[in-house]
């Protein structure tokens, strides 16, 4: 029989490796459940270092991916960095476990314009980790050559403007973030959610379609950097991305970041705790030590993300500090707004605009 | 030999290139010195590099091969039984049992997978993960193995079994081996089906558990670095080795029948 061996041997092998799997885990872990890469390696490795600990992260890559895991009841992580809207929605879900606030003493380091705001009032579940604003990208060189202004939304939708980048522009392909950058344009807020103001929007949204090349929520990053794209509705951390390829590919323009000045969609991912977190100790631990200045920096050094810690300013290259989605000057701050959720008859209704925007010519 | 029409030749090497074009691609971008992977800028080996330091990476595909080989091992033999069974016997039950998991969209088997081990109070995890693989490639074996029971001659294990053969040995000794490519052709599909698997695979991963197909989807949102076609490269290259042992182990197993 010696065929039966192999199996045999092959069955033995495989149990040992999952067998494996547990043994590893015999050192205090923290199981960090983060977008990817939003936390740099050294700050980890320091964390890891004064905990006596180690760090285990899983990565999802949309809100909803993590509320609807949650929501079925996978158990196991300790702490998640939802954006404030999910955070909403996870303590309305019963999921989250209430701060000990005793033990973060770092929470004075944070902005107090990042504190107690209607997601989570007096922070009692969740703190600020970093944020990113929805904001216009563009190829300076490009831009400078046509005339063209960067801190309004009109060039977005002023088909006056967009003629002269026709098929150079592209908007996210999201439906609440093109329709609050076209409510700002509009003046209104960007959570309006009267019908009539929604019906200004999508026509505004349609009049300007005709101009863009795409609405593209992925690859722009790329077509900033490679020069096919010169004008983008998009995420500050993408446009600071795209413009740091676009160095290390060594082109002759620059990717810069333009803050409408009617204001502009601010997201803030914050750092909870799950209710069934194995490790709630170490969490709190670790959310207090991210709250530090330095740590805090060490991430808008990495990826560019805006910083609601006020200690983190002397920590970060200076290139950074002058960029207004890093660090939102106090006038800007009252112009961005962090979106809500809308009621499922508005979900509704703004799903049918944004399906007629999309069929349209 | 009969001169094979140009036309023939213009088909199949269109389809082939269909098929490997993609993949030569990926493999040659893995080269390339740009983050970006916009366009080729140079010739170098740092993705491979970075990857032999990238812990996360590595592990995330140590864990899709283990959970690829014990799913397809595991599922091969299930699905081969079932098969077999769905064959010899007319069942109405376990057919529908067997196959539900081929037509049930990923996402409902996912969600209902991860409610079911919740409710077993069951650990996410590796195992977890593999558990949930088997319970869909069973199906997927099943069928394969079936197809290739119908086409063949029943008088053969009749025959082993008048000649004084027991069940067993009728049918380790001339049903198995008849249906070998089909078992094998099964097994390669579970395989392929498990390494490559995101929704179910997300939904009953546990904290801290990454496949690769979940770590190179969360990167998405920041751009795949090259870093991305490396791994690929390196897993096409094992697959072709399996083949490729396979093959030299027994040159029948993926190949159709001799002609007679």
């Amino acid at each position: 029989m010696t065929t039966f061996r192999s199996p045999v041997a092959l069955a033995a092998v495989l149990a040992a490796l999952f067998a494996f799997a547990p043994l590893a885990a015999a050192r205090d872990q923290l199981h960090l459940y983060n977008w990817n890469n939003y936390i740099a390696p050294e700050t980890i490795k320091r964390f890891e270092g004064t905990c006596q600990c180690e760090v285990v992260q899983t990565y999802y890559s949309d809100n909803e991916e993590l509320l609807a895991k949650l929501a079925a009841g996978a158990k196991g992580y300790d702490v998640l960095v939802p954006t404030s809207n999910a955070v909403q929605a996870l303590i309305r879900g019963g999921q989250l476990k209430p701060l000990d606030k005793t033990a973060l003493p770092n929470l004075k380091n944070v902005d107090p314009a990042y504190l107690n705001t209607p997601f989570d009032p007096n922070n009692q579940y969740s703190v600020p980790y970093a944020m990113s604003t929805t904001i216009i990208g563009y190829n300076d060189e490009k831009m400078k050559e046509l005339g063209l202004p960067t801190d309004t939304w009109a060039v977005i939708f002023d088909p006056k403007y967009l003629e002269k980048v026709k098929g150079r522009v592209t908007v996210l392909d999201s439906a609440n973030e093109l329709f609050a950058a076209a409510l700002k344009y509009l003046g209104y807020s960007a959570n309006d959610v009267d019908p009539k103001h929604w019906d200004e929007a999508a026509a505004v949204i349609k009049k300007a379609k005709p101009y863009w090349a795409a609405f593209n929520a992925s690859s722009y990053i790329k077509e900033l950097t490679v020069g096919n794209i010169w004008l983008v509705h998009g995420y500050s951390n993408d446009i600071f991305q795209a413009n740091l390829d676009a160095q290390a590919a060594g082109r002759k323009f620059h990717i810069l970041q333009g803050v409408p000045k009617e204001g502009a969609v601010l997201a803030v991912d914050n750092m909870v705790i799950h209710k069934s977190a194995p490790r709630p100790d170490l969490a709190l631990r670790f959310i207090n030590f991210m709250l530090e200045g330095r740590n805090s920096a060490e991430l808008t050094n990495l990826i560019g993300s805006g910083n609601p810690n006020a200690d983190a300013l002397k920590y970060i290259k200076p290139e950074l500090t002058k960029l207004p989605a890093v660090f939102p000057p106090k006038e800007l701050q009252a112009k961005l707004e962090q979106l809500k959720d809308v009621t499922v008859t508005q979900r509704r209704l703004r799903s049918k605009l944004w399906t007629e925007i999309k069929a349209s010519k | 030999m009969r001169r094979r029409s140009p036309w023939l030749w213009a088909t199949a090497l269109f389809a082939y290139a269909f098929l490997y074009v993609p993949l030569l691609i990926v493999v040659v971008y893995s080269f390339n010195d740009s983050r970006l992977n916009a366009e080729w800028v140079g010739f170098t080996l740092d993705w491979y590099r970075k990857l032999a330091a990238d812990d996360d990476m590595l592990a995330a595909a140590g864990n899709s091969l283990l959970i690829a080989v014990t799913a397809s091992a595991v599922s091969t033999v299930l699905g081969t039984m079932a098969g077999v069974a769905m064959h010899r016997y007319k069942l109405t039950v376990l057919p529908v049992l067997v196959l539900t998991p081929i037509a049930i969209p990923e996402i409902l088997m996912g969600v209902s997978l991860l409610i079911f081990f919740v409710l077993l109070n069951f650990t996410l995890g590796l195992v977890s993960v593999a558990l949930a693989h088997i319970a869909f490639c069973i199906g997927f074996v099943a069928i394969v193995v079936r197809a290739r029971l119908a086409g063949m001659d029943e008088t053969l294990t009749e025959a082993a079994r008048d000649c004084g053969a027991s069940p067993a040995n009728a049918f380790r000794y001339v049903t198995l081996p008849l249906i070998m490519p089909g078992v094998i052709a099964g097994a390669l599909m579970a395989f392929t089906l498990s390494i490559d698997d995101f929704v179910i695979t997300f939904f009953t991963a546990g904290a801290g558990t990454v496949t690769l197909p979940l770590q190179i989807y969360s990167m998405i949102k920041i751009a795949v670095t090259p870093e991305v076609n490396a791994v690929s490269t390196l897993l096409m290259l094992l697959t072709l080795l399996l083949i490729v042992v396979a093959a030299k182990l027994s040159p029948t197993l993926l190949r159709s029948d001799r002609e007679t």
